[in-house]
């Protein structure tokens, strides 16, 4: 019956093209806040592995600090939820949604509100940040593609703001 | 020559003429003029009136330290720009500009009258003539004032440009392209380094655009730059304030110099960080004080040269340098040589270097040493000067129609104050200079006090013959105070310059004292007998120039101002006819009228639905937190006031949050998911700050805790069910929950599917009535909200809003923390230390409960009130005293924190913090509101089903 | 805007993405109640608010999420250094 069911984005369908770039709103998506003391513990529990520095990707995790990471999954991947383990597994799929910036502008383009050096963020890694004053999480995927996840009730004003950088 | 334009001199290209308006009035330049070099190539002189005086003023300077030809310009509706210096405003075809501060026109100025008839108004004046009666100033005087002193109008419209902004990272910001600034760009071409170059001008070059020998070397440096791929160029930007860490604003003005502006963004903020900045901003020439200098025609000597040799325009027929220092000289002779006429060199100096008498002799212009100007003669223009020898003696007029200044030059450290950099005291240049850097930051050419200008002598005014308290020798032209209004501060016993700064107004116009500053501070530490370095500086503060609320706004506006948050399900809302209020960042239903209904009716309306059927309210904006761990429990038993841990799996708690100083921050009920998993919701405003707190206590006091926060306000959509019918309503969606009262009592949250959805479904109620709050996943929300409603149209299911929330909510007593409660209010003050673990030995807040001044008599506690009238609906916010009659000011007794009519009980239900409110349970007290006052007595604050009997249905 | 150095990340980052958070070691008693008034009202309310050198928290809310301390000057507003929450005050 669920799937019957309509499923909404607060993000408009299709592309905007900015300078250099263009933006479109990635797919739904699994996302996981996963914590623990200890990281082995947490790895062994979801039978993956994890990044070791904080900042980095990998395989859809993303460490954001030393207790915490994050996983943007395929949407029919699960996490178990770790109940009665040193560990949080929560599942946070519907709190974000993601828009995806691609193009050798890019980077150009988030740095219209985004206060990080994005010429010294390598692919593979990921962060916390903001776009002016809202919290994003910017995961740079290649040297020309960027996921930035970001709540779902700022999502139509920070899709409206990128849209708009080029006004610029 | 045609007009005062010299042909075959400047930039400006003459073979684009460009047609434009200024005070009406048509008239044509070229391409590359300024608004101020056009107009004085038309043999305009007279370009504004002054702030206090109404004085006609014509052009000083050259570039952006112009303090008296400010302008307006005019591009349609809503784009009008006051204040603008006419030196610094490109023209382009159509170009319109206006003077400002006069009426009804600049050359008849009503105003000036102030000045004719010698009603000068000193420093302080304002202060010392306008005090009494004290109610006059607000009224009377300050309106009248600012009729008469002023700026340009500011804009009444609303601005329809947009602005764009962004962040930018380099490695090497020079600020400043004259010959400096290029320089040290050159020099890190080539490199690895990323390098911004950014001039406020039209193009590249500075002081080197004024000087036609230049040209060479410009050209190719440029061309070298902008071939290089690690420099990145910005004309027409300016750098306006320098912050922490090399941090450095600035605005790039797109389309102020375009005749067709686009629908691109008129102006674009940077916000620079620098590994490293370099400052190249030059320097500034100091005006001259002595009697007249702010007659139209008398201006610096460096800005007649550009107006000359980078415009291609005279100044005046036949003019006149007074100067102090070398470089003035410099400037006239290569006037002269590319053809102007000049009738006399007067410097206050006795001696000057032989090479410049030399030089003065070969081009013929005669020479008056030791002598300076005690007046100019003419009002809309100068006609003529009177010089005299610095004795006093041998005085003779000259005739001349433009007088040019060189007092000496002033270093640009406008940024490099901003940085905190510190400055040190040159007696030989005058002036302040940079000196220990605070961040990675430089000065390099004339901006660091280095210059080829020569030599010259620092007088803080002309010598004069005349009475010094009855001459007008301006300091600061843009604010209209003169030599005596300094003067007079220091007699009246003001010995900083911060101090003498406001106390005259100098250097606190919008140029920010470029060319007053230092003049103003020789004058003080003259009259004070004190050195310069013992006065003081006053302190710059960004911005350098000013510059438009809408680059500093970027793109901050309309839509894109800040977020508006909207729930999964605002868009039913908005097609079903809410009306919103705002809540924190969130816009919320506040009501849904039907028909004509005023908000009154619908919430009526809505209230009744919902305690004789059912209602249905968006609640998603609730603060929600993941708490998971095994030490889950332990920490909400920490946190809270409420005992946690006996708490079963699939039962909730209301919790009630105090802050350390035992307050009452937020409340909200929790339910255990699983032994490590709880489901805390907070209020909507709270949640973040809630988050915070928690997260302080976890990772700061209990880092022990093996427990972890995650918030998931946005994970779910939250369908509030309220009323007798709610379960009739999901009993059909809901197929793996017993909703039976005895298996799902009131206070539970059960996991099931509703319409297949996964949910978490809580039996909870925040209106004394039979209730259910789904959380859905979001992205579900609105389908489920749809599904619920369809199944509830046979039950009469109505929408409500957070207007009926309230009222709901107010008459079962229950709070809303920050509106019944303000941050001092205790558990015991608002009557709910009901939810107080007795047994705990801990809790945040718990040992403040037992504070003096917490556990003394007469507090403020939490009452009802019901007025004597039921049909009186209390102001919220309104004062209570006890006894109406006494004297004003009366004491007061606390005020009402809730108030609404209770279509339920047919009356107005109030609740109120009352100082001693528990123990005047039945009193009668009284409300002063405007016009009259109400009686009320004071109750308890359940209103309504004070056995609760309903919530168990 | 500061550059702050967040001992987590090992970054200097952005100071919007933080959050400043007040004096830094300051310890909630293991169990209040057994403070008299006096002792509390300090534990509470009494902040040493130096002219200079300042041990003070401060969250990198928007990034690591975590809380830390840093030594910063309260006249120049330069930070001298950050460290790890539970770190011995420097």
């Amino acid at each position: 019956m669920a799937d019957s069911l309509h499923r909404a984005s607060p993000l408009p369908g299709g592309t905007v093209t900015l300078e250099g770039a263009t933006l479109s709103a990635a797919p739904e998506m699994g996302r996981y806040s996963l914590r623990a003391r200890d990281p082995a513990a947490l790895a062994a529990l979801i039978g993956r592995e994890l990044p070791d520095a904080i900042g980095a990707c990998s395989g859809g995790i993303a460490r954001l600090g030393p207790d915490e990471f994050y996983a943007l999954l395929p949407a029919q991947d699960a996490l178990p939820s770790g109940e009665g383990g040193p560990v949080s597994i929560v599942d946070v799929s519907a709190r974000a949604v993601g828009i995806v910036v691609e193009g050798a502008g890019a980077a150009r383009a988030i740095m219209a509100g985004c206060p990080l050096d994005l010429d010294r963020m390598q692919p593979g890694r990921a962060t916390r940040t903001v776009f002016e004053g809202v919290e994003i999480l910017l995961v740079r995927e290649t040297e020309t593609r960027f996921q930035i996840d970001v709540w779902r009730s700022f999502a139509s004003w920070l899709w409206r703001s990128l849209a708009g950088v080029n006004a610029a | 020559m045609s007009g005062y334009r010299m042909e075959g001199a400047g930039r400006p290209d003459r073979s684009q003429p460009v047609r434009f308006s200024f005070d009406g009035e048509s008239y044509q330049g070229y391409a590359g003029d300024t608004l101020a070099s056009a107009l004085l190539a038309q043999g305009v002189t007279l370009f504004g009136r002054s702030f206090k005086y109404h004085r006609p003023r014509g052009v000083l300077g050259a570039g952006v330290e112009e303090p008296n030809a400010l302008v307006s310009v005019i591009r349609g509706p809503g784009r009008f720009t006051p204040n603008v210096r006419a030196t610094s405003v490109e023209i382009y075809e159509g170009l319109e500009a206006v003077s400002q501060n006069r009426w009804p026109s600049l050359k008849t100025d009503v105003g000036s009258i102030t000045d004719r008839l010698g009603m000068f108004f000193p420093a302080g004046f304002y202060n010392k003539t306008f005090m009494w009666p004290r109610s006059f100033w607000e009224k009377v005087y300050e309106p009248a004032i600012r009729r008469v002193a002023g700026l340009g109008d500011a804009p009444t419209e609303i601005d329809p440009d947009r602005y764009a902004a962004t962040y930018a990272h380099c490695d090497l910001l020079i600020v400043g392209a004259g010959p400096a600034g290029i320089d040290a760009a050159l020099e890190a071409t080539g490199t690895r380094k990323r390098v911004i170059l950014i001039d406020e001008q039209n193009e590249l070059g500075g002081g080197a655009l004024s000087d036609p020998a230049l040209n060479p070397w410009l050209e190719a440096s440029v061309r070298d730059l902008r071939a290089a791929p690690n420099v990145q160029i910005l004309t027409r930007c300016t750098a306006f304030g320098f912050y922490h860490d090399n941090f450095v604003g600035a605005v790039e003005r797109l389309t102020e110099h375009r005749a067709d502006i686009g629908d691109g963004p008129r102006e674009k903020l940077w916000r620079i960080r620098a590994g490293e900045v370099v400052l190249a901003q030059g320097a500034i020439e100091r005006p001259l004080v002595f009697e007249g200098n702010d007659t139209p025609g008398v201006m610096l000597a460096s800005a007649a040269r550009a107006w000359l040799l980078r415009y291609g325009v005279a100044v005046g027929r036949k003019v006149v340098l007074m100067a102090s220092h070398d470089s003035g000289w410099r400037d006239v002779f290569a006037m002269a040589k590319a053809g102007m006429s000049v009738a006399a060199i007067v410097d206050v100096r006795g001696t000057v270097d032989q090479a410049l008498l030399d030089s003065a002799a070969q081009l013929g212009i005669t020479v008056h040493l030791g002598s300076s100007v005690i007046g100019v003669s003419g009002r809309h223009a100068v006609s003529g000067i009177e010089v005299a020898a610095n004795d006093g003696g041998n005085r003779r007029k000259i005739a001349c129609d433009a007088l040019l200044m060189a007092g000496g030059w002033t270093p640009t450290i406008h940024l490099w104050s901003h940085s905190k950099g510190t400055i040190a005291w040159r007696d030989d240049l005058g002036a302040y200079v940079p000196d220990k850097p605070n961040e990675n930051v430089r000065c390099v050419g004339a901006c660091a006090g280095k210059w080829d200008f020569g030599s010259g002598v620092v007088v803080p005014a002309l010598p004069t013959p005349r009475d010094p308290t009855r001459i007008k020798a301006f300091v600061d032209f843009q604010n209209d105070v003169t030599a005596k209004d300094i003067g007079l501060a220091v007699r009246e016993g003001f010995r900083s310059i911060e101090h003498v700064k406001r106390y005259t107004t100098n250097g606190m116009a919008t140029d920010q004292g470029k060319t007053s500053n230092l003049n103003g501070l020789q004058l003080a530490s003259t009259a004070l007998g004190r050195a310069v370095t013992e006065v003081g500086l006053t302190t710059f503060r960004p911005p350098y120039t000013p510059q438009t609320f809408g680059a500093l706004a970027g793109r901050a506006k309309d839509a894109l101002f800040q977020p508006t948050r909207k729930t999964a399900i605002d868009g039913w809302a908005e097609e079903n006819g809410a009306v919103y209020e705002p809540v924190a960042q969130w816009r919320r239903a506040r009501y849904f009228p039907r028909g004509s209904e005023d908000m009154h009716a619908a919430v009526n309306r809505e209230c009744l639905a919902v305690r004789e059927g059912v209602g249905i309210f968006d609640a998603s904006t609730l603060g929600k937190i993941e708490v998971v761990g095994p030490d889950a429990a332990e920490f909400l038993n920490r946190m809270y006031t409420n005992p946690w841990k006996q708490l079963q799996p699939g039962r909730c708690r209301y919790g009630l949050l105090l802050k350390e100083d035992g307050f009452i921050t937020d409340d909200g009920v929790a339910g255990r998911i699983t032994d490590d998993r709880f489901h805390v919701t907070t209020t909507t405003g709270g949640a973040a700050r809630v988050l915070n707190m928690m997260e302080d206590y976890l990772q700061t006091e209990w880092p022990d805790l093996d427990v972890w926060l995650t918030s998931t306000t946005e994970q779910w959509s939250v369908i509030a069910l309220q009323g007798p019918r709610a379960r009739d309503v999901i009993a059909p969606l809901v197929d793996d929950i017993d909703l039976s009262a005895e298996a799902f009592p009131h206070m539970a949250v059960r996991l099931g599917h509703i319409c297949g959805v996964p949910t978490r479904l809580f039996r909870v109620s925040f209106t004394g009535e039979l209730g259910f709050e789904i959380n859905v996943p979001a992205q579900y929300g609105r389908a489920i909200w749809e599904r619920v409603f369809e199944a509830g149209r046979p039950h009469g299911i109505t929408p409500y809003g957070t207007e009926t929330m309230h009222v709901l909510r107010a008459e079962k007593g229950y709070i809303i923390v920050g509106q019944d409660t303000d941050g001092t209010v205790t558990p015991m003050d608002a009557g709910i230390d009901w939810a107080i673990g007795k047994k705990k030995p801990d809790f945040v807040g718990k040992r403040s409960l037992s504070r003096p001044d917490i556990v003394a008599p007469g507090r403020k506690h939490l009452v009802g009130l019901l007025t004597e009238d039921p049909d009186v609906v209390l102001d919220e916010g309104a004062q209570i005293v006890a006894d109406p009659s006494q004297a004003v000011p009366m004491t007061m007794l606390g005020h009402v924190t809730s108030s609404y009519w209770s279509a339920s009980l047919g009356r107005s239900i109030a609740m109120a913090l009352v100082a001693g409110g528990h123990e005047r349970m039945g009193e009668t007290l009284h409300i002063p509101m405007p016009g009259t006052t109400h009686r009320a007595v004071v109750t308890g604050t359940i209103f309504f089903d004070p056995e609760g009997s309903r919530l168990n249905g | 805007m500061l550059l702050i150095h967040c001992p987590y990340c090992d970054e200097k980052r952005p100071e919007i993405e933080f959050a400043y958070g007040g004096e830094a070691h300051i310890a909630r008693p293991h169990d209040p109640s057994t403070l008299n008034d006096e002792e509390w009202e300090g534990h509470l309310f009494i902040r040493s608010n130096p002219r200079g050198r300042h041990h003070e928290r401060w969250r990198h809310i928007h990034g690591c999420g975590r809380f830390f301390n840093a030594v910063r000057d309260t006249v120049t507003d330069k930070f001298e250094t950050t460290y790890k929450a539970g770190e011995p005050r420097r």
